[in-house]
């Protein structure tokens, strides 16, 4: 072969069970940030990326994590048709170092599609520590493919992976045909199904034997195309003898075959794998203790609470404080709240505030710059070490491989509500924003109670309802700021519990429906990889400083002039007189029920207003209105009653989070019925909840 | 090693035993996902906990599954003393 012919430029896919590591394998290849997770099924979405080897370069394409090719959901169609399009000039298949046995199935039915392959071993640098020791080369020689050990944590074997991968890419490496399993017994069946294909070789467009296979096997699509391309005779031939299969051996052809490859499996791996039993680490018999009733859940929900204790006492010296102050310590509870982070910040930003006035002097244009950009941007931005700290919490849970023993404890409580323990993931993701969180439901294997979900898992408060919980909470004596922060927690919890309780039972009355179940792998317990920790970090920050930047910025700048400028386009230092006010004028009137007067009503209602585009917003809304610094004084200056917050504070956590979060409802659900039922519901028992707080609070 | 020619639902196995895959009764989409995790007749599983209530923790070609109980009613196995 001539250089010439040589292609300069390679699209490479990579495939993987879920959760063995490609992602991470990915963003190191890439330099991209797809979502790591030690979660099984999280990544769902195809990433592209690119890297560039040797002088050549290539375009990586990350498939969904699929357990096999035979379920045929939306994930391991995306996979199959990609892989089998001819458009991959290889294909990365990922081994799991600490699980090849299992994660190897999915290798062999690649192989099966394409001789194309490389077969990279991840996590390599654990294997030993696991008492795994795996001879590779053996392996590639009984396949014909080259394999690869590889580690994202030290960077072992990734120039080879790819160099590798360039080989079989070049046909230098890799097998020309697809690799022929035998599968005893059933041989002569799947033969006859090869044979009648093979008359329309020609015109089916993937691998004959694969083909039969599948067919075998039961994959409808498959069949209706076979059916569209050889006519109906050849269709029922094939119909005829998967059926004398299943009564011959009398189990279902896709179970027959399953048993067959794995039985291969063990013959080609059984001596190229050597196992030594390592002694359960202290750590790891400690998680048993998660699988305990009543111990279990409490101790999950133990952890979770006291995440959001440490990120809070670090960020506003929240609940330290007023622990101090019933101590009778009040000089150190309010040291601690003054040097906490968000006090720190909060110093900083109204310094530049007053500096800005001092220097330029007062006009318009100092008071947007001043008033508006920064008490509106700082007003939120003081939450980033907050964020950052929930973040990384979060993920250690995830990376650790804590998050899936959680969702096992919690299991038992959550079926009560009609949630099987696969929506733990989802939400507490949703603590975080709750975007990724509705995305990450696609790996819940039930569609009734991933539906149920989407409606729901928005009450879970994102960091952005959490701001304006603090925020309000801030304005409160201490003691009852605590409280207002659980009242927020529990009022959202009570509302997922209730409104899934109720559709769950809806449902089970309609339908039957069934009680919830979980398949869920357990990952090995392990330290956290720094760089995977950081990712997560990084990733939300970024999130949350972007959001800052562009909508947080623009909205303070068009509040600042609906707050400043009248109907009639002329500066106005008086916001009752502005275009705000005359908006907010006609739904003022939803705060009345709670006692606050029309004087102020309007402001609270632009406030929420406004919340619909993005959470935080309803803080700089109110600062800048007030035109004070920080959410505390705009509050004071308020005057509201502790009732009263209370109830709005029920009420901003319980109705619509932010758009992006309706917009992916609705890309997820494709139905605008539903989308439109969410926002119904949210708004709905966000008012109810509101009016009886109000109501019992008045009581207490 | 003595294999006992009875059969039992894997839910029912206490802790620390072991058993092969006899069956798995039923259809729909979970079927598929137990073939593909390595959960077919004829594979050796472990129970690693079994308390009687909540998922059922097992051990098939070493990996632990966490199996909710309505499934593991439907997994047919035979005790395997060893
Ligand atoms: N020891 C070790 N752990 C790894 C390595 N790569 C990934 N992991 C861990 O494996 C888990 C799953 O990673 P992820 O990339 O999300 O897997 P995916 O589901 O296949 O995308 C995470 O807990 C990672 O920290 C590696 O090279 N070495
Ligand atoms: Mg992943």
């Amino acid at each position: 072969m001539s250089r010439s012919t040589h292609k300069k430029e390679y699209e490479i896919a990579i495939i993987g069970q879920p959760n063995v590591g490609k992602s991470t394998l990915f963003n190191i290849l890439t330099g991209r940030k797809a979502h790591v997770a030690n979660w099984p099924g999280v990544t769902v979405e195809v990433h592209e990326g690119e890297t560039y080897f040797n002088g050549n370069k290539i375009r990586l394409v990350d498939l969904p994590g699929i357990y096999g090719f035979s379920t045929l959901s939306l994930e391991e169609r995306i996979a199959r048709n990609y892989i089998l399009s001819g458009r991959p000039d290889a294909v990365i298949v990922l081994v799991d170092s600490l699980n090849p046995e299992r994660t190897m199935y999915l290798a062999i039915q690649a192989l099966e599609m394409t001789g194309k392959v490389v077969i990279g071993f991840t996590k390599s640098d654990a294997a030993h520590a696991h008492g795994i020791h795996i001879n590779y080369d053996l392996i590639s020689k009984r396949l014909g493919v080259p394999v690869v050990p590889v580690s994202a944590a030290t960077l072992r074997g990734i120039r080879s992976l790819l160099r590798s991968a360039i080989d079989v890419a070049r046909g230098r490496a890799g097998r020309k045909k697809p690799f022929r399993i035998d599968y005893g017994e059933l041989e002569p069946y799947v033969s006859s199904i090869e044979s009648l294909l093979k008359q329309y070789e020609e015109r089916l467009e993937y691998p004959i034997r694969w083909m039969a296979l599948r067919l075998l096997e039961g994959d409808d699509d498959l069949y209706k195309y076979v059916r569209g391309v050889c006519g109906e005779d050849i269709a029922e031939e094939i119909a005829r003898i998967r059926e004398e299969v299943k009564k011959i051996f009398r189990r279902d052809p896709a179970e027959l075959l399953a048993k067959k490859r794995f039985e291969y499996l063990q013959r080609i791996l059984g001596d190229a794998i050597v196992r030594l039993e390592i002694k359960k680490g202290r750590f790891e018999r400690f998680t048993r203790l998660f699988y305990r009733p009543f111990v279990g859940p409490v101790l999950s929900l133990t952890i979770l609470l006291g995440m959001f204790m440490i990120a809070f006492t670090i960020n506003t010296g929240f609940p330290l404080n007023i622990l101090l102050d019933s101590l009778g310590m009040h000089d150190a509870a309010s040291a601690i709240e003054e040097y906490s982070i968000g006090g720190l910040m909060e110093k900083l930003f109204s310094w530049i505030s007053s500096w800005i006035i001092n220097s330029f002097g007062e006009s318009w244009l100092t008071d947007l710059v001043a008033n508006g950009i920064i008490s509106g941007v700082g007003s939120v931005l003081i939450f980033l070490p907050l964020i950052m700290i929930v973040s990384l919490f979060l993920a250690i849970l995830e990376d650790s491989g804590i998050a899936p023993r959680m969702a096992v404890s919690l299991h038992g409580p959550l079926s009560k509500i009609g949630v099987s323990g696969h929506a733990i993931f989802p939400m507490t993701m949703s603590l975080g924003c709750n975007v990724p969180a509705i995305l990450a439901t696609r790996a819940i294997p039930s569609r009734s109670e991933r539906l149920r979900l989407l409606m729901t898992l928005p009450f879970i408060p994102c960091q952005a309802r959490l701001v304006v919980i603090l925020a309000f909470a801030s304005s409160l004596v201490s003691g009852y700021g605590a409280l207002l922060v659980v009242l927020g927690y529990s009022a959202a919890f009570l509302a997922f519990a209730v409104v899934n309780k109720i559709l769950y039972t809806y449902e089970k009355r309609k339908t039957g429906g069934k009680e919830p179940e979980i398949v869920l792998e357990l990952p090995p317990i392990h330290r956290p990889l720094g760089k995977v920790l950081w990712w997560h970090v990084w990733d939300n920050s970024k999130h949350f400083l972007k959001k800052a930047g562009t909508i947080i910025f623009s909205l303070s700048i068009l509040i600042w002039f609906l707050v400043n400028v009248s109907p009639g386009i002329a500066l106005t230092d008086n916001p009752g007189e502005s275009i705000a006010a005359v908006i907010s004028h006609y739904l003022s009137p939803i705060v009345y029920p709670i006692g606050i007067e029309p004087g102020k009503a309007w402001i609270i209602a632009f406030a929420l207003l406004i919340g619909f585009i993005a959470k935080e917003a309803v803080v700089e809304t109110l600062t800048i209105l007030t035109g004070t610094s920080s959410a505390q004084q705009a509050l004071i200056l308020l005057g509201l009653t502790a009732s009263q917050l209370a109830a709005l504070t029920v009420f901003v956590v319980l109705y619509v989070p932010c758009i992006a979060t309706i917009a992916v409802i609705y890309s997820e659900s494709r139905s605008v019925r539903h989308t439109l039922a969410t926002i119904a519901l949210m708004l709905g028992i966000a008012y109810v909840a509101m009016l009886i707080t109000y109501g019992l609070s008045l009581i207490i | 090693m003595n294999i006992y020619n009875r059969t039992v639902a894997l839910e029912e196995l206490p802790s620390g035993s072991r058993a092969r895959i006899v069956e798995i009764i039923g259809r729909g989409g979970w079927i598929y996902r137990l073939y593909q995790m390595g959960l077919t007749p004829g594979v050796i599983v472990d129970v690693v906990l079994n308390i009687g209530r909540g998922p059922v923790i097992i051990r098939v070609m070493g990996v632990e599954i966490a199996i909710g109980r309505g499934i593991a009613r439907r997994i047919i196995v035979e005790p395997i003393n060893t």
